[in-house]
């Protein structure tokens, strides 16, 4: 039987998280009795002090699948420390795994999916750092819209394409002999949308800072600006 | 003119304190006031991704730990210089932390950029020039460039150093480079 480790890397505490669901989603597509899955999520392993006992289901894993908000662009500090530390651990285990297989799901605020490609590709040279093989990425735009919208009818096309993806890493992992797959990007494009979705999340961030009691010109507030710009009286 | 240097920790390395000692002795001698921030794990933690930076303390972080001070002397710096540690041609685990916790920052409006792409509003007037300068020793060169693409392809008003490199080539670049406050070209 192979192993198969599904590793969530949001750092959000209790909040639900887009990451932790589209990888849930990714799992319920791999279905056989040759794979056994287990999940990781890499802020529980930290609070929980979980890392040695997770680090050994990793480095024991025949397929290992990532799933992690983009954060200014690239990963989250916290998967950084996490990559950071198995790597070290890796380094002084002896015994390592032979052809692992890797992928890379990364989901991000803004619609544009091509802006993950980096992460992706830090996904890539992590897994060349432990000798495994970096097959491909499903970069997603507009990753919350998928979980909260995914009813919704424009919706239907990325829905689709989404679990389009999550069955090609099912049939992937399944191949011995792996021909080169392309990264597969999921955006939320339709006419209009950038413009709704620039108002919404406006008006979005305003309701949620009315419900913690501030007002709209609450959310400019400049604690940072020390320098005074002394005023001139004539 | 005041220049922030955030460094960290964990990697303190023969090639760190070869690039430290280049960067503060241009620095000194371009007359700035150098102020140097070291970021360890028992200093700072994780971003927890609850964006109480904009909707519950705007611009500051809800999380009570060194972040505070590193985020308010980054806006009241002329330039920051970040020497970062090159770990799979992205940043170290403790700067990216500071990255990721310089959210409040920003506002969270959304913005469309003159290359159509989507971005959140400045939340100041002007920001520091910024120089991320990543070193390492027997890096790729895909990690190379995957850490200038991460840093660069982005993002507007941030430059990008590999170390080592030649000191003249560092330099050079330096030289060439804008540092004082600019526009808030996030
Ligand atoms: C500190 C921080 C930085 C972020 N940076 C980006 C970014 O550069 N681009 C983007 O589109 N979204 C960005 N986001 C938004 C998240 O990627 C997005 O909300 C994602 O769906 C969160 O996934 P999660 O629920 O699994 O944490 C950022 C969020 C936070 C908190």
């Amino acid at each position: 039987m192979k192993n198969i480790v599904l590793v969530s890397a949001s750092p959000k505490i209790n909040e639900k998280s887009v990451s932790k669901e589209l990888l849930v989603m990714a799992g319920s597509h791999i279905i056989s009795d040759l794979f056994s899955k287990v999940f990781i999520d890499v802020r529980k392993s930290i609070l929980t002090k979980n890392l040695a006992k997770d680090f050994e289901t990793l480095a024991k894993a025949d397929v290992l699948i990532f799933s992690f908000p983009l954060y200014y662009f690239c990963m989250p500090g916290i998967l950084t420390r996490f990559l950071a530390d198995y790597h070290n651990y890796f380094n002084s285990r002896e015994n390592a795994k032979k052809h692992v297989k890797v992928y890379a799901m990364v989901n991000c605020g803004f619609p544009e999916p091509e802006i993950n490609l980096e992460a992706v590709r830090v996904i890539k040279s992590f897994s060349q750092h432990i000798n495994a093989e970096f097959r491909f990425g499903i970069l997603i735009g507009g990753g919350s819209m998928m979980i909260e919208a995914k009813e919704a009818p424009f919706m239907k096309k990325p829905i689709l394409k989404l679990k389009s993806a999550f069955s090609s890493i099912a049939a992937d992992i399944q191949h011995e002999d792996s021909t080169t797959m392309d990264s597969i990007y999921i955006g939320v494009d339709f006419p209009l949308y950038r413009r709704i979705y620039h108002y919404m999340g406006g008006r979005g961030w305003i309701t949620l800072a009315r419900k913690n009691g501030l007002k709209k010109k609450d959310l400019y507030k400049k604690p940072y600006c020390l320098k005074t710009h002394p005023r001139i009286t004539l | 003119m005041r220049a922030l240097l955030i460094s960290d920790q964990e990697y303190q390395t023969k090639t760190y304190q070869g690039l430290n000692d280049l960067i503060r002795e241009f620095l000194n001698q371009k007359g700035f006031e150098v102020e140097l921030m070291e970021s360890s794990a028992d200093n700072l933690t994780f971003c927890m991704g609850c964006f109480g930076c904009w909707i519950k303390k705007p611009g500051e972080c809800v999380i009570n730990d060194g972040i505070a001070q590193i985020n308010r002397s980054v806006m009241n710096s002329d330039v920051v210089i970040y020497l970062n540690p090159i770990i799979f041609g992205h940043f170290s685990p403790n700067i990216k932390n500071i990255i990721d916790r310089g959210l409040p920052n920003m506002l969270p409006f959304f913005i469309t950029r003159p290359d159509g792409s989507t971005m959140h509003p400045p939340r100041y007037d002007s920001y520091p020039a910024q120089i991320i300068i990543g070193y390492g020793d027997e890096i790729t060169d895909e990690d190379k460039q995957l850490f200038m693409d991460i840093t660069k392809r982005h993002r507007r008003n941030i430059e990008v150093l590999i170390y080592p490199n030649p000191t003249e080539t560092i330099i050079k670049a330096l030289n060439r480079m804008e540092l004082g406050r600019v526009g808030g070209l996030l």
